[in-house]
């Protein structure tokens, strides 16, 4: 076994667990208050202007009508085209878009390979795979690379985002230009990457070691096995914790029902001890958030 | 050029203005009001003020803390601050919030789309200072630097070094009453990050842990109201004497006897409103009285402590002061065994008490609570009442409060009674849940301490006026009278200094006022006109 496979391991196992710790502490967060922002993409029939169900006279008496093909028509386009960037900053959008896109296509070129490590290059759904990889594969490295470079010069030279881009940015759009561009070069330079790559898959799968890839496949694994490591712990974590921000948060209109087990969650919070500081609060560590809450005396 | 400011510089040379507003910068208006050289000058700051109070920043002063004597107390009050943002980070003090701070501290890519959603930044001429991101881009640095471990090496590489001094929290504090909360910047974020709730979480610290928040909207405003019963000084007696002069009043000018019912039990609708109404729009209750007895519902106003007050300025800066509020609400509704509150003309009392609150009112405080703008509807289109929309016809267009529209989803209600009353309905460009706020929000309608009145007519207010104007550009001299309508007290007070401000009763001949007194206005029943176009 190499240091190349031990790698492998080590970032596939550092990356699932530290994804997992991320989003497991922010999904028992407590419940927060309502702070939904319109349109909410479930609202059935709403969603088009914005409305919610407060438009309906007594709406606590009218079934919800919540609609996840709603949902899906906002997420889709949204993961897969940055519809949010397009609309509201074309300029970044013009190197954010190829370089998101490039890196799914890469993302899915990889799972081709592992499919081709699984069923093999020369039959059936193997071959087809490795065929669709062989497009796909440089396909993403090239929109990658040109995406990554624009973005670095846009972050550069864009007056809106001088000054205002830490330096870990740079160092983020550095890590991923690495990324596509030692993939690119991977294509340019060896005949049939799928192989070597395939054969690396195959080697993991199975726990065994074979010859070594060649070099600048090696680079390039390197590369992507470190950035995979790395990723849990960045902004660019927001691939899952989206999610978050827009069904917790942004689109989470549900109501304090009575008995609901939202009123029971929000009845334990109530008792946890306050200590702000300031003197109106009337906080002492032990008081609960219900006690103070409900002091309404001023002096 | 005008309004470059580095993150770092808000450390640095407290002697000095961070930033300085340029009218040649500002967003240009549209004519008659587009010389800048009949710009109004601000109010002075006198050079005793500046010395006396934290006024650094920009401009303008929003909050007046005064400065503290020595170093210690400096430091002193620098540590308090550090002690704050620790608190909103934990689960026991912030749980209210904690999950969507969370995610907009951590993920935001610095991409800067949501600036340009800014009607501040973007009517301050682009100002740095004046953008989403700069209080956001302070905040974060500082709690990577000094809150997380091993900040001084991580924290500065991954977020940007920042320098924590008395001069970088004074001019934080000011800085986060520098912002509405309109929250349209969030609206753009395609990550999901939302810097109106870091404002408000700021604001937050400020209030919350140092005790500093701005007296309109804390000792004159929600103190005031839990105390005396309302944020305009009025007492449970002093309120219905108003009410019964306003009662007196309608029924000489309609000819329809109007007795306001108090605390009437066991009522389907308990109705509140902003007090402010009361004293400053007394038209807007007076057409509510009308409309529910026309419809025969049966209604009540509650003369408790706080509950005849809509307001709840809580949701601005201070958690606790909003669920006391709250509670106070739906106190008086469960004591009246009412079916529902049905909340008045007043944007932020709908967030505050419909959404914001809603999940801390349990058992049986938690009262069935509706907007205003549903009831209206039904009574609109409830057949009972007798419509003549001809009486409407002059040009109409609607202000949508940001926080009954983009933040409550209340959008189609009061458009669908206004297609049908008004011939000369318009729409402003963006409306809906893109509007743009008045300029008055998260408090700053009632805040007009040194000259913050000028900033917010020029700077936060400019934008709307502007779309307010590109409305009625098919006539837009005085000789053609013209309502804005926006169903909110506190944009209403917004639009009345901005319309004062510009003087554009006199130019434009646009008056501004609610939604209930324009469908009055198209009664059958109502003799003479219910709207009198003298501007107030």
């Amino acid at each position: 076994m190499t240091a190349l496979h031990i790698l492998a391991y080590v970032s596939v196992s550092v990356f699932i667990i530290a994804v997992a710790v991320r989003a497991i502490r922010l999904a028992t967060t407590p419940v927060h208050l309502r702070w939904e922002l319109y349109p909410v993409a479930h609202e059935k029939d709403r969603m088009s202007y914005g409305g919610s169900y407060f438009e309906d006279k007594d709406w606590w008496t009218t079934p919800r009508k919540k609609s996840l093909f709603g949902e899906l028509k906002v997420t889709v386009p949204e993961i897969l085209l940055l519809r949010g960037v397009w609309e509201h900053n074309r300029p970044l959008w013009l190197w954010s878009f190829p370089m998101h896109f490039g890196l799914y296509l890469v993302i899915g070129f990889a799972i081709l390979v592992l499919v081709v490590a699984i069923f093999g290059p020369h039959n059936g759904i193997g071959a087809i795979a490795a065929q669709a990889g062989r497009i796909v594969g440089p396909i993403g490295y090239v929109l990658g690379t040109c995406g990554t470079v624009g973005l670095f010069g846009h972050r550069l030279f864009s007056r809106k985002t001088r000054g205002f881009t830490p330096p870990v940015a740079y160092v983020n759009i550095l890590f991923l230009l690495t990324l596509f561009a030692t993939g690119l070069y991977v294509f340019i330079s060896i005949p049939d990457p799928m192989r070597g790559f395939s054969a690396f898959g195959r080697e993991l799968l199975t726990f065994t070691a074979g010859a070594a890839p060649a070099s600048a496949a090696v680079v390039h694994l390197a590369v992507v096995l470190s950035f995979m490591m790395y990723v849990p712990f960045t902004h660019m974590t927001h691939f899952f914790t989206k999610y978050f921000t827009y069904h917790a948060v942004r689109w989470n209109d549900e109501p304090n029902l009575r008995g609901s087990k939202l009123e029971a969650a929000i009845r334990r919070q109530l008792t946890y001890p306050v200590s702000w500081s300031a003197a109106h609060v009337k906080a002492d560590g032990r008081k609960n958030w219900a006690d103070i809450a409900t002091d309404t005396e001023v002096e | 050029m005008a309004g470059k400011v580095n993150v770092r510089d808000i450390g640095k040379h407290p002697e000095r203005q961070l930033t300085h507003i340029d009218p040649q910068e500002l967003l240009p208006l549209p004519p008659p009001y587009d010389r800048t050289n009949e710009e109004r000058p601000w109010k002075e700051i006198t050079q005793e003020q500046k010395e006396a109070v934290v006024s650094n920043l920009d401009d303008t002063i929003a909050l007046g803390v005064p400065k503290p004597g020595t170093r210690e107390e400096e430091e002193r009050l620098v540590e308090l601050f550090l002690s704050g943002l620790r608190k909103l980070l934990t689960r026991e003090n912030n749980w209210t919030f904690l999950q969507p701070l969370l995610l907009s501290l951590e993920h935001c890519t610095r991409c800067q789309t949501c600036n340009d959603a800014c009607p501040i930044y973007e009517a301050s001429g682009r100002n740095d200072v004046y953008r989403p991101t700069y209080r956001s881009e302070v905040w974060r640095r500082i709690v990577a630097k000094y809150i997380r471990p091993g900040g001084k090496f991580h924290g500065v590489f991954t977020q940007g070094d920042i320098e924590l001094n008395w001069t970088t929290v004074s001019r934080l504090m000011e800085l986060s009453y520098r912002c509405t909360l309109c929250r349209r910047c969030a609206q753009t974020c395609p990550i999901g990050v939302d810097n109106g709730l870091i404002t408000h979480e700021l604001r937050k610290v400020f209030s919350q842990e140092m005790g500093i928040a701005p007296k309109e909207i804390h000792e004159q405003g929600s103190m005031l109201q839990l105390k005396v019963g309302s944020s305009t000084g009025m007492n449970p007696l002093v309120v219905r004497d108003n009410i019964d002069f306003i009662d007196e009043d309608i029924t000489e000018k309609t000819g329809i006897t109007i007795k306001t019912p108090w605390d009437k039990e066991g009522a389907e609708v308990l109705l509140i409103h902003n007090a402010g109404e009361i004293l400053a729009w007394p038209e807007n209750p007076g057409a509510f009285a009308i409309l529910l007895e026309a419809a025969g519902i049966s209604w009540t106003l509650s003369s408790d402590v706080a509950a005849y007050d809509g307001i709840n300025y809580g949701l601005w800066y201070d958690d606790f002061q909003l669920a006391r509020v709250a509670h106070k609400h739906a106190e008086a509704a469960r004591k009246l065994k009412v079916k529902k509150i049905v909340i008045g003309e007043c944007g932020h009392a709908h967030k505050a008490l419909a959404v914001v609150a809603d999940r801390i009112l349990q058992g049986d405080l938690n009262v069935r609570r509706e907007s205003a703008m549903t009831l209206l509807e039904d009574i609109v289109f409830s057949g009972k009442i007798d419509f003549a929309p001809s009486k409407n016809d002059f040009p109409v267009t609607l202000h949508d409060p940001c926080n009954m529209v983009r933040l409550m989803g209340v959008v189609e209600p009061q458009r669908r009674i206004l297609r049908y009353l008004a011939p000369q309905f318009r729409e402003m460009t963006p409306h809906g849940v893109n509007n743009y706020c008045c300029g008055g929000g998260s408090g700053f309608a009632i805040m007009s301490p040194f000259n913050f009145r000028d900033w917010r007519l020029s700077i936060s207010g400019r934008k709307k006026l502007r779309q307010v104007l590109d409305a009625f550009a098919d006539c837009p001299g005085p000789e053609v009278k013209k309502y804005l309508c926006a169903p909110c007290s506190n944009c209403k007070g917004q639009l009345r200094d901005l319309f004062q401000y510009y003087r554009v009763w006199e130019k434009s001949g646009i008056l501004y006022g609610g939604l209930a007194e324009l469908i009055v206005n198209a009664m059958v029943d109502i003799k003479g006109p219910f709207i009198e176009w003298e501007f107030r």
